[in-house]
């Protein structure tokens, strides 16, 4: 009732509420978590560690090193591996999605190998990889390229595919020669579908790169977990997967906020 | 337009072949790629109906796929039972979404492989472990999509269920329902991907049996034509179920699939 | 002709209060958001449709006409005002105010007869009453053949006759329609509109009926309402000549007629009036 005549006034908004029953959920569940170690012990420490446990945790391993290295170096070699493969999937999946749509020949000759990546899950690169490179660096850039690919050359494709043939013709009636066509015309319109490629390429790659380093390396934070697991330090884990969905909500609002200085003449951001 | 239907079909059979050759010319004996690394397509097939029949490391093939397929399965299952209707819940009930999606959205920026060593050390390498990651991965996608599948629903449908009497109840069950059941199949689709990719990273990590299992184990023994099978078949057992699922769209929502007729 | 020129406020030029009209909104104000920040649909509307009368609202585009419409279905709460059905509050939607909507709103996962019969389950109807209400409709409305057919399968035409059947198998006291013939094409239309008097005038129900087009106004009412610009309000009331001949035969016809052109012209210049100044 009160809700009501809020909403009226136009005090309480959905959103207001929503935030409101969020914040109220939220607390609900560390409260719970609280009660259930800190101060009831209801679960066995080696279980569920108590949050300030975990923060102790992410201290420690944030200033002493942990397996060699302190957290920002585990961070940062894995950013490293999944720019590489992230990277090379780009240079490499643009021009091959722009090129199945040009030139359905060339798509026909790729496709069953294209179709292979695809369907096969990254994962199941993982030990292949393994056996090719060995440890390195490589191996996990190979295990994030396989993820990152398909998108990269499906959505390419599509965006080349979808560009209006009044456009094609009208940069042809206006003396374009083909290869200007493509970089005035073509790519410019297939860039918003490029960039949704390229979007979904980089949470992929980041998901198949803490499989890959779960299974194999000394550094990453992948291996840090897999670390924990084998040292059974629930609190490690914790941290270790805490960073790695701070570190991809944050690389996608990144790529998210870049839109608009990319793509200026796209109309809705999705 | 039917020629060239079958035009693109022979096409595409001849691009296969195509590579089969290429790919055996390239692992030929003495050729320019080592067997060790990539082995000859008659390899790769000998050790396929070899696997077939006599157990690698514990089980013939047709088990380890068995046993794949249950966990994935299961566990995919099981995020439906629990996705789709908490994810239509939510979307009807918007008090609801408002105190649950919070932690669902803490949760669903963590790969779902992420879970893994916690799990095994929750619920040691049991099956159960790979249960609840492949549970864990296949939730998000079903649960999403269910949400979003309500949400798709025009509201002019609701406005005329009402004036034509029907009460919420009726409304939910017949008209938000089963107007969602083509987008759950979408959902289905992606949650089982979701689910068959995860499967395959845990078998790696911790099982005793499973695709990813005999994969992770050939690459060690260094036999690679048994990798190779592995991965085949991974991405072959996808792409069935994949379309198993499309077809369910036929009989679970035939509106769906018609093509309209305009005049 | 013009019998009654501006607001139509209960009680101040009603012509026949002996009994309570079929259906009534009495002042109805929306405002979508907040009062005094939001959008103002409408203002101060009062209509009364009595029983067997059909009724018309013209206005130009975004007048809150639809607003009206799904006021009076019960779909919205009125800001402001009531509406009554035989002189009490309405209450929340249904069966006795049938919609039929622009967009047809068919059920895509049901065939024709699931269509049709929806109301009639809800409401508990038996099988056999089901079934005859829906082969007498069916008919009435030439959908026999197609009964089987999903909507995804049928014409826009084929779809509004349904949306209408699902109306009427609910033997409706009142039938809401919000510009039913908008999405059509000008032949689908024309027929549908001949269909529509010809239910009229063998069926007398009772109808509020939303429209753009001046012709089909004059072609279908008893009684046209011009609403102004938003915020709607009511411009004028027109009473149009009933069972005359023109009304009863083709519309390709009454286009013709002498009387026919003078309404049009007259309701005309009065949405024209709304649309041009600015």
């Amino acid at each position: 009732m009160i809700e009501k005549r809020l909403e009226r006034m136009g005090v309480m908004t959905d959103r207001g509420k929503a935030t409101a029953y969020g914040i109220f959920s939220l607390s609900l569940l560390l409260i719970l978590w609280i009660c259930a170690t800190s101060l009831f012990q209801w679960i066995e420490p080696r279980v569920l560690p108590s949050p300030t446990r975990v923060i102790g945790q992410f201290a420690w391993i944030l200033t002493e090193p942990f397996s060699g290295l302190r957290l920002p170096g585990h961070i940062l070699s894995s950013l490293e591996r999944w720019g590489w493969g992230v990277l090379t999937a780009g240079l490499i999946g643009i021009p091959v999605g722009v090129f199945f749509a040009w030139n359905p020949w060339f798509r026909t000759f790729v496709n069953p190998v294209f179709e292979l990546i695809h369907f096969i899950p990254p994962f199941a690169y993982i030990p292949l990889a393994v056996l090719w490179f060995g440890a390195s660096t490589a191996t996990q850039a190979m295990v994030v390229f396989v993820a990152a690919f398909p998108s990269i050359v499906i959505n390419s494709q599509l965006g080349v595919a979808q560009v209006e043939k009044i456009y094609i013709d009208a940069a042809r009636v206006l003396g374009a020669s083909q290869l200007r066509t493509l970089w005035r015309v073509i790519l410019p319109a297939a860039a918003p579908s490029i960039y949704t490629g390229l979007r979904i390429a980089i949470s992929n790659g980041w998901m198949a790169l803490v499989g890959a380093e779960l299974v194999v390396g000394k550094v990453g934070l992948g291996f840090m977990i897999a670390q924990g697991q084998e040292n059974a330090s629930v609190a490690t884990i914790f941290v270790g997967i805490i960073t790695i969905g701070c570190l991809g909500v944050l690389i996608d609002t990144l790529v998210q906020r870049t839109e608009r200085f990319v793509l200026p003449w796209r109309k809705v951001a999705s | 337009m039917d020629q060239s239907r079958t035009l693109q079909v022979a096409a595409g059979l001849g691009a296969v072949l195509a590579w089969i050759v290429i790919w055996a010319w390239l692992t030929r004996p003495g050729g320019p790629v080592p067997t060790l690394y990539f082995p000859a397509p008659d390899d790769v097939w000998a050790k396929f109906v070899r696997m077939w029949q006599r157990p690698y490391i514990g089980s013939t093939l047709p088990n380890h796929i068995l046993a794949s397929l249950y966990i994935v399965l299961t566990g995919w299952g099981l995020a439906a039972l629990v996705g789709i209707p908490l994810g239509i819940a939510m979307a009807w009930w918007k008090r609801l979404k408002w105190i649950v999606f919070p932690t669902f959205q803490l949760i669903r920026p963590v790969p779902p492989l992420a879970w893994i060593p916690l799990t095994i050390l929750w619920l040691g390498i049991g099956d159960s472990a790979r249960i609840s990651v492949v549970f864990i991965a296949a939730l998000v996608p079903w649960l999403m999509n269910s949400m979003l599948a309500v949400y798709s629903i025009d509201r002019l449908l609701l406005d005329a269920a009402k004036t034509l009497g029907a009460n919420d109840r009726q409304i939910l069950t017949r008209v938000v329902c089963r107007t969602a059941l083509p987008t759950l199949v979408a959902a289905a689709r992606m949650a089982l991907g979701s689910a068959w990719s995860t499967l395959v990273a845990a078998e790696i990590l911790a099982a005793t049996a499973g695709l990813g299992y005999v994969a992770v184990n050939a690459s060690q023994l260094l036999d690679t034509d048994v990798l190779l099978v592995a991965m085949f078949m991974i991405g072959i057992l996808g792409i069935g179920m994949t379309g198993l699922i499309g077809l369910t769209q036929n009989w679970l929502a035939p509106w769906s699939v018609l093509g309209a007729r305009r005049d | 002709m013009e019998q009654s020129a501006g607001k139509m406020a209960s009680g101040t030029t009603d012509p026949a209060p002996e009994a309570p009209a079929k259906l009534e909104l009495r002042n109805i104000s929306k405002w979508f958001g907040p009062e005094g920040e939001g959008v103002h649909a409408v203002d101060d509307c009062s209509i009364e449709v009595k029983k067997g009368e059909f009724i018309v609202v013209v206005g130009p585009s975004g007048c809150g006409k639809s607003t009206l419409m799904t006021v009076g279905a019960g779909l919205e709460e009125p800001t402001h005002g009531e509406v009554l059905v035989d002189g009490k509050p309405a209450g929340p939607p249904g069966p006795t105010r049938s919609v039929v909507f622009q967009k047809f709103a068919l059920f895509p996962s049901e065939t024709v007869e699931q269509n049709i019969k929806f109301g009639l389950q809800m409401t508990g109807v038996s099988a056999a009453e089901q079934e005859a209400r829906l082969a007498e409709q069916l008919k009435i409305m030439g959908l026999e053949q197609f009964r089987k057919s999903y909507p995804s399968e049928l014409s826009g035409g084929m779809q509004q006759r349904v949306a209408i059947a699902r109306a009427l198998v609910m033997q409706p006291e009142i039938l809401l329609m919000d510009e039913p013939f908008g999405a059509l094409d000008a032949q689908t239309r024309t027929i549908l509109q001949e269909e529509v008097q010809r239910l009229h005038r063998e069926k007398h129900y009772t109808v509020l009926f939303i429209t753009h087009s001046v012709e089909e106004a004059v072609y279908l009412g008893d009684r046209v309402v011009v609403m102004t610009r938003r915020p709607g309000r009511i411009k004028r009331v027109i009473e149009l000549p009933r069972d005359v001949a023109w009304k009863t035969g083709d519309i390709e016809l009454a286009s013709e007629h002498p009387e026919f052109i003078e309404f049009r012209r007259e309701i005309w210049g009065l949405v024209r009036e709304e649309i041009v100044s600015i």
